[in-house]
């Protein structure tokens, strides 16, 4: 997991690198863009992001513990928080679409879109990965019953590689943020 | 469940959320004057992502305590991304 995660922080660098470059080429442009965008809804998927991250990190330490009932409720509260975040996102890009935004802009919001359209797709991938710990922790009676005595408790390390990838959802978010809705 | 609220997790959380109000003040700053572009506001909100992040894997992914060549990437990245950032936004600008 580490190796995917290691590539996926340097290919958005490449991504990243491009939105400065242009960025630098018409900073006015992107600037009006910018002021088009709604700071606060940033600021407030940044805040359930950081709320999810916190959640599914506490998730970690319940199932090392062997407290499986909270490490659930953690589970399922961290991704409530994704599927919030989600539908913050719909309902900002909905209130976009509809303003009808400058052509001359476009430029800006085609960063915007690509931007927080491939972290969506992230959330989505994060989300599905979250669903199977959840069946990590919660097996299918038919499972639980059919193990090897010993076998019923979940494996640490499925729950610790599927938080690493939900942890790295939360710090790409954390640079779109500031780069595309508050640097100048 | 709140006695694993009590974690160091939960301080790591409110310096993260504080530090995103924080950032959202200084980008917002100067919207009542002619908006430009402005190194000083740019190296604060990128500094505070760039922390931001490493307390992200430090602490929620544990790279504090995981193997030397991690720790190493990580930090190195987090470098090569603020080298990136800060070169080509001060070519550009």
């Amino acid at each position: 997991m580490w190796f995917f995660v290691i590539g996926e922080l340097w290919i958005f660098t490449c991504y990243f690198a491009c939105y400065i470059y242009d960025r630098g080429q018409n900073p006015e442009l992107f600037l009006a863009g910018q002021q088009l965008l709604s700071r606060g809804i940033g600021v407030l998927n940044t805040i359930i992001l950081l709320t999810s991250s916190l959640f599914v990190a506490l998730c970690v330490q319940a199932t090392r513990a062997r407290d499986v009932a909270t490490a659930s409720r953690f589970l399922a509260l961290g991704g409530g928080c994704g599927v919030l975040f989600m539908l913050v996102k719909a309902g900002e890009w909905y209130v976009k679409i509809r303003e009808r935004l400058p052509p001359s802009l476009h430029e800006f919001f085609l960063y915007y879109f690509m931007f927080t359209a491939l972290h969506l797709i992230h959330v989505s991938l994060g989300l599905l990965i979250l669903v199977l710990l959840w069946r990590e922790l919660n097996p299918m009676p038919r499972r639980r019953f059919a193990a090897a005595p010993g076998a019923e408790q979940p494996r640490v390390a499925f729950i610790e590689v599927g938080a690493t990838y939900w942890h790295i959802v939360d710090a790409l978010w954390i640079a779109i943020f500031a780069l595309v809705y508050l640097m100048r | 469940m709140t006695a694993y609220l009590r974690s160091p997790l939960t301080a790591v959380w409110l310096i993260l959320t504080s530090v995103t109000f924080a950032s959202w003040w200084l980008g917002a700053s100067g919207d009542s004057h002619r908006l430009g572009v402005s190194l000083s506001i740019t190296g604060s909100v990128v500094a505070i992502a760039l922390l931001k992040t490493r307390l992200v894997f430090w602490y929620f992914m544990e790279v504090r305590s995981a193997p030397a060549w991690l720790r190493w990437t990580c930090d190195g990245w987090l470098a090569g991304l603020a080298v990136v950032i800060f070169a080509l936004y001060s070519c550009g600008s």
